[in-house]
């Protein structure tokens, strides 16, 4: 099938109000979820997935990338006019965002993010149609064995770099393979971890670990401490942002977008490392480097460059080799299995339609953004307005609701409750919940390609090694461990106070 | 909670979430074919080699925590009364347990209203009216959509039988 009959094939698929309306639903939803301080775009997402179930699967997809898309922005609104980032990758927008608001300059400050969030998340759309189907083409030489060694180097990165040291998130990461292990057996189908009950011969339900693990925490986190959220809501003030700011950070932008792109398609850096970076290279090359952290508006553009330049590449391993980067595409990834879709480079031959139709519902999300974002902004005073203390109890209520529809099945809302005390606990002892969750996910595939390399080599442990792709993903997972390894040993030695905080 | 107290915990932890796995579970829960030729096949191999791993993570903790310096910073922000924080938690358990035991005899939508109004009053709301309206309006809402939309079976129970 040639480029242009892809095109055609997703525009068929996609052009129809459905889709576009659903799109345009998901981004707002995304923005107004991002956008409440507590809330953040990975909850969003998975209180939207039970909503796609009844919906045909690109528009349910397209639903859940609008919110996606729409939430990585939403995060920078409280983060600039209340110094609460809505999403963890916010929190380098707070630099400069928030002293701009101090200044009175609120509204240039989220005028400049969102500017910069359009143009980053058209840079890093453009990537990913730009590479995953070459990646994907790529990938359709891999056999079991060169699987294998993908997904371990994949969560071996998601462990080293999720959280703050190594061995929890190997430990998350072993939890999370663990659980995976619940139902019968691949090849033998004998009973694992099922107490003889039909609930959990099929594993556990998916939905009800990831909404368990990611939004129950959040509830029990408020049954805690009730009054952790209150903020102070500053003031547009009278500037707005001009095409000369605009002119003025355009390199910045660019950069961080780039560098959005880079870290985005490596599976488990994300956002906010990637906002990070951008920012210092930022600062590091501005002509006004002694303005960054006193309210520059280059900062604010530098970091929403970077956090936003990842939304469109973290699809790029996604979508090409089946492996999720992050949390939010680990949900996506659900989403895409609920409608009985696989994917990963076969996803290419077989439904070339619903990948380009995703394609161009990520181009046309941009321009959803930017028109949402602008009255997004506006209206802040009245998403912050809402008491928390109410819109927890009907997250929980969703949560029932939503959990319950995907299998028809109380006992998942049970599994759903118990996933929630083992997040809290994870929360309490800083774990992090993202090398569980996608270890949970790719648990099976890994047994799978393992048990598969066994059987076709009779047993031979040589065949994991068995040429330039498996040694190229052997040699980046040892590599990634002695990085980390290292990294910790450096801060125990400059800091010992903190070594808890950054060594292995 | 210090930081090193906290790599001890989850060493130790981990270590005795391996050994359970290792000696107990593992033997108890997993069944096995007898006529697995490789072990390397066999539904065991796996579960061991991951309660393996998760032992070794669980002696690197302890050693690292070993390693800590002490300090005194707790790792979790403080709050005011950690004993009503500890009784509100609890009441939590007991409303998801309650939750488990009313959702096949009430129904999913008198349950999850109580569950709005019990969770709304355990986070010490300084809305109750609106707590209770939104207790009645969003159960509904979200009955009416998976209901009639998206033709989820809702469990209806034994006192109210919605349309």
């Amino acid at each position: 099938m040639s480029f242009l009959d892809s095109i055609a094939a997703g525009l068929s698929l996609v052009g129809n109000i459905e889709a576009f309306l659903a799109l345009f639903v998901g981004v707002a939803i995304g923005v107004v979820g991002g956008a409440i301080p507590g809330m953040s775009a990975t909850m969003a997402v998975a209180l939207t997935l039970p909503f796609t179930f009844a919906m045909q699967p690109i528009t349910g997809i397209l639903l859940l990338l609008g919110v996606y898309k729409g939430g990585i922005f939403g995060g920078s609104i409280p983060a600039i006019l209340i110094k609460t980032p809505g999403t963890p990758a916010s929190s380098a927008t707070i630099l400069d965002g928030y002293p701009m608001a101090e200044k009175g300059e609120a509204g240039r400050a989220l005028g400049m993010a969102l500017w910069a969030s359009c143009t980053a998340d058209v840079i890093s759309n453009l990537a990913l149609i730009l590479f995953a189907g070459w990646l994907a083409s790529f990938a359709l030489s891999f056999g079991p064995p060169e699987f294998f060694t993908l997904i371990l180097f994949s969560l071996t990165i998601i462990a080293g770099v999720s959280g703050e040291s190594l061995l929890r998130g190997a430990l998350s990461a072993l939890l999370g393979l663990l659980l995976a292990t619940i139902g019968l057996d691949l090849v033998y189908g004998t009973n694992r971890f099922t107490f003889g009950d039909p609930n959990m011969m099929g594993g556990l339900n998916f939905i009800a670990v990831l909404i368990g693990l990611f939004a129950i925490p959040e509830i029990l986190a408020m049954v805690w401490h009730p009054t952790a959220h209150v903020g102070k809501t500053r003031s547009l003030g009278k500037n707005w942002v001009s095409f000369a700011d605009y002119r003025r950070s355009f390199k910045s932008i660019v950069r961080g977008s780039f560098i959005g792109v880079f870290l985005g398609s490596i599976p488990g850096i994300g956002a906010a490392p990637s906002a990070f970076l951008s920012y210092s290279e930022a600062r590091r090359t501005s002509k006004n480097k002694e303005n960054f952290g006193k309210g520059e508006i280059e900062g604010v553009a530098a970091s929403e460059a970077g956090n936003n330049g990842v939304a469109g590449a973290t699809l790029i391993p996604l979508l090409a080799l089946g492996v999720p980067g992050d949390v939010i595409t680990a949900i996506i990834i659900g989403a895409f299995m609920i409608h009985g879709l696989q994917p990963g480079p076969m996803m290419f031959i077989l439904n070339v339609d619903i990948i380009y139709g995703l394609f161009i519902g990520l181009i046309v999300s941009s321009v959803f953004l930017f028109m949402i974002g602008s009255v997004a902004i506006r209206g802040f005073k009245y998403v912050a307005d809402i008491p928390k203390r109410i819109l927890i109890p009907a997250v929980l209520v969703l949560c029932i609701y939503g959990v319950f529809a995907v299998n028809n099945n109380i006992f998942d809302v049970g599994v759903m409750f118990a996933m929630g005390w083992v997040g809290y606990l994870m929360v309490r002892y800083h774990i992090p919940a993202a090398p569980f969750l996608i270890a949970f996910i790719l648990g099976p595939l890994l047994e799978d390609n393992f048990r598969q390399s066994m059987l076709m080599s009779g047993s031979d442990p040589t065949i994991l090694v068995r040429g330039p792709i498996t040694w190229f993903f052997w040699t980046l997972t040892l590599l990634t461990i002695v990085a980390i390894a290292r990294a910790g040993v450096r801060a125990v030695k400059n800091n010992p106070l903190l070594s808890g905080r950054s060594g292995p | 909670m210090t930081q090193r107290q906290v790599q001890l915990r989850l060493g130790g932890g981990a270590l005795i979430v391996a050994a359970f796995l290792a000696l107990f579970a593992i033997p108890q829960w997993v069944s096995s074919p007898s006529n697995v030729g490789n072990i390397v096949l066999s539904p065991l191999f796996w579960p061991y080699a991951l309660a393996g791993f998760t032992g070794l993570t669980g002696l690197g903790l302890i050693f690292s925590g070993l390693q800590m310096q002490g300090t005194d910073e707790p790792v979790n922000d403080p709050i005011e009364d950690t004993g009503a924080a500890w009784l509100r938690l609890a009441a939590m358990a007991v409303l998801m347990g309650l939750t488990m035991f009313l959702l096949p005899r009430l129904g999913m939508v008198l349950t999850s209203m109580l569950v709005f109004v019990a969770s709304a009053f355990l986070v010490r709301t300084r809305h109750p009216i609106t707590a209770i309206v939104c207790a009645v309006i969003v159960p509904l809402v979200l009955y009416a959509f998976f209901a009639h939309v998206a033709g989820v079976a809702i469990p209806q129970g034994e006192f109210l039988r919605l349309p």
